[in-house]
């Protein structure tokens, strides 16, 4: 036994390897709503230069990278996102654009119980309406494994991203392959199309690649931490190899239609493989839940249940079932993940939630350009394992092109303008702030005001001995 | 800088009321745990194990491989083992730095929030 800090620090019987911190990077981006942002994305472009706007979107997300990977680095902590935004920049700001950013996981649950209620309907041959039964059940299943503190295993969630990364591959060489057909403007996005369109093309990319951020909240269990930004960068490197696949296998093979339904990768693997690929491709889409509905639900209710006890939010939300779970946002999450769900599939609105997503991961790898940029000045003594190169001018870079890429994205639904996606993200905000600016410094206010009149249980430390005659004495009358 | 006998006596407190509560002992089931405390200001180590729902005796050291370390001042573990500190805030605010799996993390929050439940 060690009795002292000073000798090495004893090893965790649990610790991720840099295998699954890729394998959770890449499986937490890769939801089922890749699939119908990589379709929509090819409405914005030239035929199959779909590929262009993945490769310029892969390299904002390596700069998003860098930003994160630095800021990682300072604060290792799952609860790193808290702590970096709270200094940089008014800690009212900082939780109106956290509260905001989390309704992000929120839609990537929605939209993947869609997705997948949808895709199981179409596979079995039943009518529309049979895919709200599955996406309840799906959500359903979700929520009671959440409240019985089940947890998806490393090695299972590793398997389930491997299979998922390789058969989308696969499906997407082959029906490239089988279509004996020569490519389409290949080399010009801009054909026919206009530049906001490959702008808002870019921004659809750049959402292909998002949460990829998410295992940052993983620092704290890795066996070594340089494992958080390479695992982050090989993830980076995963996504823009099979999003550039499918999108231009989408693009080369599929319709118009099928383009614009809620399940264009069954198109696509009933194209590589006939009906077993279509069913391969159902499976494959249902494996993606496991990682989005594993890492979506932990993250967001114990980021909730961590508010709450911090005093940001009603302490009730940090109620505790038997297993030791949040019950109360997991619960939330479910509700309302179902609802929007059953919103969208009955609206056929997918791409309005497509377009909400991509808006708000611009926006918060802006703030991520932001809060690198401001703490190099403000904290330039603070350890940094990982350093972003010129980050004075990459920065700025990132805080502009990320904030024209999440005006670009509000604005635009399907290749068309409409400003429903800026309207409902800016309806969260205002709730948000709303909450941050009205609600929260009475309910500060009371807690502190609790916790004034409820008396300390550690007993006072009795005087030493030879310090007290150093001590003046005291008038009893005062 | 609290002591090491004073974070001991404060443990013995949390130790007590933890053993004490059914309710979380019942969370404790099946969460057999080895919990390394580490002081940055006194420099010093001391273990803590969750075995059979029951929280052992502290112990000054710690074993080669554990399930969670907590890093924070002396100052602070006394005031979270009276049950006068949440220990949320500290995390939250960076003070209090915890190494070990998410879950354990969370489980290790619960027990200190339950064992004082009017916190």
């Amino acid at each position: 036994m060690s009795s002292s800090a000073d000798s090495g620090r004893p090893q965790l019987r649990q610790a991720l390897g840099l295998r699954t911190v890729i394998s959770t990077s890449t499986g937490l981006a890769f939801a089922a709503i890749e699939y119908l942002a990589a379709a929509g994305l090819v409405a914005y472009v030239a035929g199959d230069s779909g590929w262009i706007s993945i490769l310029v979107a892969s390299l904002l997300a390596l700069l998003a990278w860098g930003f994160f990977g630095e800021l990682n680095g300072m604060f290792p902590t799952a609860a790193a996102i808290r702590l970096y935004m709270q200094r940089a920049m008014p800690d009212s700001v900082a939780l109106t654009i956290t509260f905001t950013y989390m309704a992000t996981i929120l839609l990537v649950i929605a939209a993947d119980a869609f997705i997948v209620g949808t895709a199981l309907a179409h596979a079995f041959g039943e009518p529309a309406w049979v895919s709200g039964l599955w996406i309840a059940g799906l959500l359903g299943i979700a929520v009671v494994g959440n409240l019985r503190g089940v947890v998806v295993a490393g090695r299972i969630q590793d398997l389930a991203t491997v299979l998922v990364i390789a058969v989308t591959i696969v499906v997407g060489i082959v029906a490239l392959t089988t279509s004996h057909r020569a490519f389409v403007t290949p080399w010009s996005p801009l054909h026919g199309h206009g530049a906001m369109g490959f702008v808002q093309s870019v921004a659809l990319g750049v959402f292909l690649f998002s949460a990829f951020e998410w295992v940052t909240t993983s620092a704290e269990e890795v066996t070594r931490p340089a494992h958080i930004h390479r695992g982050m960068f090989a993830s980076v490197l995963i996504l823009a190899v099979v999003a550039s696949v499918i999108t231009v296998g989408m693009s080369h093979t599929l319709d118009h239609a099928q383009l614009g339904s809620a399940y264009p990768q069954l198109y696509l693997g009933r194209v590589a493989f006939g009906h077993v690929g279509l069913l391969l491709m159902t499976v494959v889409t249902a494996l993606t839940a496991l990682n989005t509905f594993n890492g979506g639900f932990i993250t967001a209710s114990r980021f909730i249940y961590g508010t709450a006890r911090e005093g940001s939010l009603p302490r009730q939300l940090a109620a505790l079932n038997d297993r030791a779970v949040p019950w109360i946002p997991v619960v939330a999450l479910g509700g309302i993940s179902l609802v929007v769900s059953l919103v969208v599939a009955l609206t056929h609105a997918w791409q309005v939630l497509v377009a909400v997503g991509a808006a708000l991961e611009a926006m918060i790898y802006a703030v991520a350009a932001y809060c690198t940029l401001v703490l190099r000045r403000r904290l330039p003594e603070h350890p940094r394992p990982f350093r972003v190169a010129g980050v004075e001018i990459l920065a700025v870079v990132g805080i502009v092109v990320f904030a024209v890429l999440a005006l670009s994205a509000s604005l635009s639904v399907d290749n068309h303008v409409n400003p429903l996606p800026l309207i409902l993200i800016a309806v969260g905000a205002m709730a948000s702030a709303a909450y941050v600016g009205a609600v929260l410094p009475r309910m500060r206010a009371a807690e502190a005001a609790r916790r004034a009149a409820t008396p300390k249980r550690r007993p006072p430390r009795p005087a030493a001995p030879d310090s007290v005659s150093d001590v003046s004495p005291v008038d009893p009358a005062s | 800088m609290a002591s090491t006998d004073e974070i001991i006596e404060a443990y013995g407190e949390w130790q007590s009321r933890s053993n004490a509560n059914d309710r979380l002992r019942k969370m404790l089931r099946g969460w057999d745990r080895v919990v390394i405390i580490e002081t940055t200001d006194t420099r010093e180590r001391l273990t803590i194990a969750v075995v059979d729902q029951t929280l052992s005796d502290i112990v000054v050291g710690a074993p080669e491989v554990v399930d969670l370390v907590v890093t924070g001042t002396s100052e602070d573990f006394c005031d979270m083992f009276w049950g006068d500190l949440n220990p949320s805030e500290k995390y939250i605010s960076g003070e209090i730095v915890i190494h070990g799996a998410q879950a354990d993390v969370m489980r290790l929050d619960a027990m200190s929030m339950v064992a004082f439940l009017d916190q």
